[in-house]
């Protein structure tokens, strides 16, 4: 198979290590190597026409730059990211080279934690008891049963245990802000359906075991309203702009 | 019809293995699933690129994302709601059967976590069964191992699978 351009994983100081069985995508999955770049050097493979977003893909995507930032900072490209050659390649990172030494700088020794909280449904007593919306539907469709009834009573459990999940859950960013240099920043992620929180936390990556432990306590503390996924530590990908994203607490 | 009767698979004959953790809540270890949305929508972007195709990877999504608006999740959401009997002596006993109190490894809790799958589930579904529509991903049924993560409960999440596998 011919290369069809280069796929880019991400952007790495000039010295960083690359294990020589790098691999990366495709399939067979394609060498990987490191486009020296001034002071920088850009991590690429070549791309093979058809290259498309698989999960073998986006895997060997995610583990790569997992392998890279545990040897040092890594600015991680969004997936999918393929130049036609290694002279666009070097002109795209040299024209903005100042921002990826300073995002470098800024993301070392430093993680992404991501946190996605959904409901929980284990708890409908609670919900009638405490949700006077869903009380009364429920009352409704008891005097008056019909499908629509159900359907109606239905959809207003969904929405209650959601608003009860997600008031619970506004409060972990302010509790992990409030752990004292645990978290640097803290950015949402994409909206996720079903999620009613969904965000990334920046931080050094010796913190982890205390992020973790603040999060299983909230968990612990709230767990008749909600499930709290950790996921972690990443490559920084919410954390990439060259400017800090103010902390939301 | 009660919840129990829906689930193919009965929790009681697992319940340690699928409820410790779910009973406890501790954060589970995520899966690519859980990032995929980092993977696709954050990270470095350089406009002089171009993007490999995203064909597939709305399925891919979909299959990771939470279904909880259906009628039919509605429907059991308010079956079991209906079943509760709030104002009865019984209600200690009844409502934890159905809706697992904490310390509880019921049927009834298995039924209604059913009723609306979590992300959880789905995210499982979609590791497992690989249903992304791709043919080559039958050689990595199961999610690579997360480093440091021994305490990750992998008989609950392939018991997940199984059920799911045998659902769809």
């Amino acid at each position: 198979m011919t290369a069809s351009g280069i796929y880019v994983y991400g952007i790495v100081g000039r010295s960083h290590p690359l294990s020589a069985n790098a691999a990366g995508v495709g399939e067979p999955p394609a060498p990987v190597r490191l486009l020296p770049a001034d002071d920088l050097a850009v991590v690429v493979s070549a791309a093979h026409p058809g290259l498309r977003a698989r999960r073998r893909d986006l895997m060997a995507h995610q583990g790569l730059l997992m392998t890279l930032a545990e040897a040092g900072p890594v600015l991680p490209m969004r997936f999918g990211m393929v130049a036609p050659d290694e002279a666009t390649v070097l002109a795209g990172v040299a024209a903005h080279h100042s921002e990826h030494v300073a995002v470098l700088e800024r993301l070392d020794s430093r993680v992404e934690m991501n946190i996605k909280i959904t409901p929980v449904q284990d708890n409908l007593a609670a919900l009638i008891r405490e949700d006077p919306v869903v009380r009364r539907i429920r009352e409704e469709t008891r005097r008056y049963p019909s499908y629509e009834a159900n359907v109606r009573l239905g959809e207003a459990v969904a929405s209650g245990l959601r608003r009860r999940a997600a008031a619970a859950a506004a409060r972990l960013p302010a509790e992990l802000a409030g752990t004292g240099g645990t978290v640097d920043d803290m950015r949402p992620g994409p909206d996720v359906e079903g999620c009613v929180l969904n965000m990334s936390f920046l931080m050094p990556r010796r913190e982890e075991g205390r992020f973790r432990g603040v999060a299983e306590r909230f968990a612990a503390d709230h767990m008749d309203r909600l499930e709290l996924r950790v996921t972690g530590p990443l490559p920084c990908y919410s954390f990439v702009a060259p400017e800090p994203v103010p902390a939301r607490a | 019809m009660s919840a129990e009767h829906r689930s193919p698979f009965p929790r009681n004959g697992h319940p340690l293995s699928t409820y410790s953790e779910e009973v406890v809540r501790v954060p589970r270890a995520g899966t690519l699933y859980d990032v995929l949305e980092l993977i696709l929508d954050r990270g470095m972007v350089i406009d002089i690129f171009v993007r490999v195709s995203l064909v597939g990877i709305e399925i891919l999504k979909i299959d990771a994302r939470i279904v909880v608006a259906s009628v039919d999740t509605y429907l059991r959401f308010a079956e079991a709601c209906n079943r509760l009997d709030l104002e009865n002596d019984s209600t200690s006993r009844t409502v934890p059967e159905l809706f697992g109190g904490s310390m509880t490894k019921s049927v009834g809790k298995a039924g209604a976590k059913k009723a609306a799958h979590s992300v959880g589930d789905k995210v499982k579904q979609a590791v497992g069964v690989g249903g992304d529509g791709d043919e080559d991903e039958d050689e990595q049924e199961e999610e690579r191992p997360r480093r440091s993560k021994p305490a990750r409960s992998r008989s609950a999440g392939s018991e997940r699978t199984r059920r799911h596998r045998d659902e769809d």
